[in-house]
């Protein structure tokens, strides 16, 4: 029915031809209220401890799709001082999820055109949406164009139960419209794009 | 249904008693003029109508074959492991809720803002049970607070002052909370966060159905849609049966038309596309999925004159931009659904007796038709309602009467010329045409205009002098 060749010209949510994808993705993140560094796949660590405040202590918890990039985030940030948690060992440990400050995850694909992180139930519903602050490594490669190309990968995503796309920190404007960042999901959201692959370093 | 203002109040009761709340008639259109521009920014190099129109097709060509669709759509949620049950009515809505919730264990049952389940009734069913429920928008959990309802589609408290909600909230906390917003919703936050940790159930709406793949999607900003759907060991999906879209890339067109028709935005902070319970190497989310497939009148309408309406997808832009609701508000509608589509939607599902004065709610402006972003000709079908009211004599005597004599009146030249020949001489008295204004059939109407003069010489008298 849709001819999603085409659809650029009508939705916002589509890239033009000549757009660069990685420049609008970021573009798009800071215009939903998010905030983001681009760096290589050695720079990752730091940039991530540089994201994460000490002290005090942080509750941080990391998610399986981080890959190979998990045990090394997670070791400089208990050599920094925070405790850290793998995600699926505590998820459902309600005190310890309650109390979480930080999670880092990894994505399954991110949409330049609308600035959304995608990630998957089989890393965890909760783990992109529990802690106040969300730090999100997003691959280079898995930047897609627009949600027309992430509808057509949807199915081969390996997303388990749940596709949740997620575009910048979570936002009410129920009173009076006055907009307010920081609802029931994260107050802050950075978006990590990672020139390369994640991988130890 | 404990209070059912549609059948106990006239919608020109409802509407006095909205027009007398000035804050309602301001915050409206700031409100509602604010996501049109957010609209016209993000469109502005785009091609919106061409959006529009492949919207519109992508609805009337679903709805057209709906069975098709929702048998796939079944089909599809049942390979996901996703438990579906049909639901003829509201009562058999209920009736399945209730028993998934009983069956398991339930006590605590967390809410994703829905219509669906306002137009059930859903909650004082499962309060009735002995079921805490809480409602997790924050518009929507101040609208429990109050005992109220919403009064538009995405905006349930668009009708309601800061200071108003600063003092529900303040009961809650049993201290006087500041005047401020951010500090509203950091409260509401942190007394919600606990009822989504401790949920046994959480209870959502569908935006869409796909059917292709099996999956509830949900369109929310505040992060609740997601908490509700992972936190707790069952979720239950209550969709209407005409929010189905047959494949994935459907989305591509309508996931923009909903929201940027809805509030203005390229794309809303969350949209959670869910294809059954937890799998079995996931770390989290319910045990069990289940979706409730709700008709309540909407089968009924395929095939009829009013067919279009099935392609709603509820995003409220009819009601931002309608000059009547703008003014008297959600409220004055008297049910679930206000503005336009709902006085369409209300004749409709609750028949012409109950709901047929809502389509005379409208000066056929149509600037409804001009934004729905699926085309949907809203005052065509409330033409045909008013049309069909009149033809089952749901209309009142005195309309009727009045309508008979002007037909009749003004269906032959000479008729024409006697009668309004009488009238125009008659108003030209002075103390006729006052007593017309004052108590007479044009005392409403005159209330906010002075009534017009007719000219001493009728115009037909004066083309034909020349």
């Amino acid at each position: 029915m849709t001819e999603p060749a085409e659809l650029w010209r009508a939705a916002p949510t589509e890239l033009r031809p000549d757009e660069d994808p990685y420049a609008r993705f970021l573009e798009e993140v800071a215009k939903v209220s998010g905030t983001s560094a681009r760096c290589t796949s050695a720079e990752l660590v730091e940039e991530i401890l540089g994201q994460i405040s000490y002290p005090p202590t942080q509750q941080i918890a990391l998610t399986a799709d981080l890959g190979d990039a998990r045990p090394v985030i997670g070791r400089a940030l208990i050599d920094a001082g925070h405790d850290v948690y793998d995600y699926e060992r505590i998820a459902d440990d309600r005190e310890t999820v309650r109390h979480l400050d930080v999670t880092v995850t990894g994505c399954l694909a991110a949409v330049a055109a609308t600035g959304s992180i995608v990630t998957g139930g089989s890393a965890g519903r909760g783990g992109a949406l529990v802690a106040p602050t969300h730090i999100c490594v997003v691959e280079a490669r898995r930047v897609v164009a627009g949600l027309a190309d992430l509808m057509r990968l949807a199915p081969r995503l390996g997303a388990g139960s749940m596709i949740a796309l997620q575009s910048g920190p979570s936002r009410t404007a129920d009173i009076e419209k006055t907009l307010i960042i920081g609802v029931h999901g994260p107050k802050r959201v950075h978006v990590v794009l990672l020139d390369g692959v994640v991988t130890t370093p | 249904m404990t209070h059912d203002p549609l059948t106990e109040t006239t919608f020109a009761e409802r509407a006095r008693e909205q027009l007398a709340k000035p804050f309602l008639r301001t915050a409206v259109p700031r409100a509602t003029d604010h996501a049109a521009n957010d609209l016209r920014a993000r469109f502005a190099d785009h091609d919106y109508e061409g959006l529009r129109a492949r919207g519109a097709d992508i609805r009337s060509a679903t709805i057209a074959d709906l069975q098709t669709h929702l048998d796939r759509l079944v089909a599809a949620f049942a390979a996901n492991g996703v438990q579906v049950h049909m639901a003829a009515d509201a009562a058999q809505a209920r009736a399945h809720i209730r028993r998934i919730c009983r069956d398991a264990g339930a006590r605590r049952v967390v809410k994703v803002k829905s219509m669906a389940t306002e137009e059930i009734e859903l909650n004082p069913a499962l309060i009735a049970d002995g079921l805490t429920v809480t409602e997790t928008d924050l518009g929507e959990y101040v609208v429990q607070l109050d005992n109220d309802r919403p009064s538009h589609i995405i905006a349930p408290i668009i009708h309601k002052t800061r200071e108003e909600v600063r003092q529900s909230l303040s009961r809650v906390a049993g201290r006087e909370l500041p005047d401020d917003a951010s500090e509203l919703t950091g409260f509401a936050r942190e007394t919600l966060r606990d009822a989504f940790m401790d949920a046994d159930v959480g209870i959502s709406g569908a935006n869409f159905g796909v059917a292709e793949s099996g999956t509830v999607v949900l369109v929310t900003n505040e992060g609740n849609g997601r908490m509700s759907t992972s936190m707790p060991r069952v979720h239950i999906s209550l969709m209407g049966i005409e929010r189905v879209l047959p494949r994935l890339d459907d989305l591509a067109v309508m996931l923009p038309l909903l929201t940027g028709a809805g509030t203005g935005q390229l794309i809303t902070t969350y949209v959670t596309m869910i294809s059954g319970p937890r799998g079995t190497n996931e770390p989290d989310g319910p045990e069990q999925m289940h979706v409730v497939l709700l008709d309540n009148g909407r089968r009924a309408l395929l095939g009829t004159e009013y067919q279009d309406v099935l392609h709603c997808i509820r995003c409220g832009a009819c009601q931002n931009v309608c000059p009547v609701y703008r003014q008297v508000g959600g409220h004055a509608y008297g049910w679930v659904y206000g503005g336009p589509i709902g006085a369409v939607l209300t004749p409709l599902f609750r028949g012409q007796q109950d709901g047929g004065e809502l389509p005379q709610a409208s000066s056929l402006c149509g600037a409804c038709d001009d934004i729905c972003p699926v085309k949907i000709p809203l005052h065509d079908l409330l033409l045909r309602l008013r049309r069909q009211r009149v033809d089952e004599g749901a209309a009142p005597f005195k309309e009727r009467l009045v309508a008979s004599v002007w037909a009749w009146a003004w269906s032959s030249a000479w008729r024409y010329r006697i009668v309004s020949g009488v009238a125009s001489r008659l108003m030209q008295i002075g103390w006729v045409s006052r007593v017309l204004a004052r108590r007479g059939p044009l005392a409403g109407w005159a209330l906010g205009r002075s009534v017009p003069m007719p000219a001493r010489r009728p115009f037909h008298r004066r083309r034909s002098d020349d």
